[in-house]
């Protein structure tokens, strides 16, 4: 019989400080969890609770799953506190992935802010992986400082990489920032993609989705091609609990990632 | 399969039978009101025992509680949990619209993506015997909502037996398998044409007092209707104005399937995780755990109510997630009357 609200186990083999309060946990989970990018995993922190994220890491790896985290409430206060050896549970994987298929032959514009660069990380990588199947991959990615930035040591080897154009934003500069100064949206003046065919993804805080979905349609993306990660309270990641609803959406069974076309008729749908 | 006629004399030694090898629960009339309860053997015959209450509205209780129960152990880290054996049982005395509330409650744990085999198996243990609704409350709606206050082949999904209380007993329709073998173990005969023409009167007398109850009915577009609502605070306010937030409505509700996993520390590295029913309209039901709140305002909250259950339910699985028992409204304290509601958004 299979429980559906039964994780398995993962052991913490890894961890590396982001940010003063974003950090990512490698797991090793004690067998291969099948993960598509933008599918989200239940993470277990014994005792304390279950929330979900969605791995950062590579599909094509999935010996390991990495996690990069930020610490915003109870559950993800108390994982703070495990080490490595640490035994943690898994369930999933769910929700949607990106459908990559759609992807191909075209430019992809992803924009994110803070520790929304996470799930984009296994979008990006996965497209990279394969990179020759697709147009050119824009990262457009803000933080609050240049403290804030996550995978700072990873960044400068994807700028190397073929076809890949990357180019940050702080809100507050720090007397070593060369980049640009101001929230993400300052980096989407000129967009250099065909943007009625490209494709776009976006994460981050609700209130930088809003603004950069505005600035995408403005600039001509198609609403089919945005694709957004929506933030509610995804719980059971079944689809039966009811906490995600979004309009007439459970975000983790049709989600997180929905189209602009999908949310643009729900009230309010960035809180 | 045909209809069968058990008469009241025979009744007790088919109960008898039931109860010997299963857990048999059924409609008690309480204090006036109409609850489930657990049928021992001592309560056959016995003069204190309470009296049965097939010719009455639906039990007080949800009968998604013998199934999705309120509170229940899912999961256990490090260790992995098994949900006990379900135990062969009978509900001898739901009502129809007991019956369509399962089937939401099917779709929503059995039929989705993920199976809730723990549901399934509670579920495929239990025998279910769908008493006839003679005298429909004005709290009743089943008719507006596409149901009907007796059970047949449409509700045979859900529903084993359908069973009309007729002038010398109880005629007894197998609607499947396990209702055949279930009156196998019983006394009944076939019916005959005046039992049968009894019934079907009793029925129609129902669904007359219900038009009667439920003179204006909901249009076929009440799905768009409703969706198409979703930014008009002011109507939406106007009718929850009297909610005190208890959520009560959504406890009795039979067809409401939200829940909650909460993880419980029992040691260092170890959980156990219970899941218990959760209900849309408390305020930090959709809140995530940075703070955020789509629905932090109550009249949001009481909007996606309307919205999920005539709306996008409807939209989504052909059916309403209503059965139109009239639970909520029976135990609204603000006098809400969700039909009262819905008509209102239909004017």
């Amino acid at each position: 019989m299979t429980n559906i609200f039964q994780p398995i186990s993962a052991e913490i083999i890894k961890t590396i400080d982001e940010t003063p309060n974003i950090r990512t946990f490698v797991l090793r989970p004690e067998q291969e969890v099948p993960f598509l990018a933008g599918q989200f995993i239940e993470l277990t922190m014994p005792g304390f609770g279950e929330a979900p994220f969605t791995p950062s890491s590579s599909h094509f790896n999935r010996d390991l799953i990495e996690m990069t985290i930020m610490k915003v409430g109870r559950a993800t206060g108390a994982l703070f506190n495990f080490k490595v050896g640490d035994k943690v549970g898994i369930r999933g994987p769910y929700g949607a992935r990106y459908p990559l298929e759609k992807f191909e032959g075209r430019d992809i514009y992803i924009v994110g802010g803070g520790v929304g660069l996470a799930p984009l990380r296994a979008l990006f990588l996965a497209l990279t992986h394969e990179i020759d199947k697709y147009g050119r991959v824009f990262l457009r990615y803000g933080a609050r400082t240049p403290a804030d930035i996550v995978y700072k040591y990873l960044i400068p080897e994807w700028e190397k990489l073929k076809k890949v154009d990357i180019d940050l934003s702080v809100d507050v500069s720090d007397e070593k920032w060369m980049k640009k100064v101001g929230v993400v949206t300052c980096l989407m003046d000129e967009i250099p993609c065909n943007e009625a065919e490209s494709i776009a993804v976006v994460c981050g805080p609700p209130i930088m989705m809003k603004f950069v979905t505005m600035k995408l349609l403005e600039a001509g993306f198609q609403g089919q091609n945005i694709y957004l990660s929506m933030e509610t309270n995804m719980s059971c990641g079944l689809g039966q609990c009811g906490h995600c609803k979004l309009g007439p959406y459970f975000t983790c069974k049709d989600g997180p990632v929905l189209t602009w076309d999908q949310v643009k008729g729900i009230p309010d749908p960035f809180v | 399969m045909k209809p069968r006629f058990l008469p009241t004399e025979k009744q007790k030694a088919w109960l008898s039978v039931l109860v010997a090898d299963r857990v048999v629960f059924f409609p008690a009339i309480i204090k006036d009101q109409v609850h489930w309860q657990r049928l021992d053997p001592g309560m056959l015959g016995a003069a204190d025992a309470p009296e049965w209450g097939l010719e009455r509205i639906r039990a007080s209780e949800p009968v998604k509680s013998f199934f999705f129960n309120p509170r229940e152990k899912v999961a256990t880290f490090p260790d992995k949990f098994v949900s006990p054996e379900p135990e062969k049982r009978v509900l001898f005395g739901a009502s129809a619209c007991d019956a369509v509330a399962l089937r939401v409650n099917r779709k929503m744990f059995v039929e989705g993506d993920f199976k809730d085999e723990a549901y399934a198996r509670r579920r495929a243990a239990t025998c279910v015997v769908v008493a006839d609704c003679p005298s429909p409350a004005d709290t009743c709606f089943c008719n507006l909502v596409g149901n009907r206050p007796f059970a047949g082949d449409e509700e045979k999904d859900e529903a084993d037996v359908a069973l009309s209380v007729v002038e010398g007993g109880w005629v007894l329709e197998p609607l499947t398998g396990r209702g055949e073998e279930l009156l196998g173990s019983s006394q009944a005969v076939e019916a005959t044409e005046a039992q049968l023409a009894a019934r079907q009167a009793s029925r129609e007398a129902a669904g007359k007092r219900l038009a009667e109850v439920n003179p204006k009915r909901f249009a076929p577009d009440t799905a768009d209707r409703i969706w198409q609502r979703n930014q008009d605070k002011e109507f939406w306010s106007k009718h929850a104005a009297d909610c005190v937030e208890c959520y009560g409505c959504l406890m009795a509700c039979p067809t409401c399937y939200c829940f909650l996993l909460y993880d419980k520390a029992r040691g260092q590295g170890e959980m156990e995780r219970t899941k218990v029913w959760d209900a849309c309209y408390i305020a930090a039901y959709a809140r995530v755990g940075g703070g955020a709140n789509p629905r932090a305002e109550f009249v949001k909250r009481f909007y996606n109510r309307f919205f999920c259950k005539f709306s996008h339910f409807k939209t989504w699985q052909g059916m309403p997630a209503c059965s139109g028992c009239g639970r909520c409204t029976a135990v609204c304290m603000g006098k809400i009357d969700v039909r009262k509601v819905v008509l209102d958004v239909l004017q």
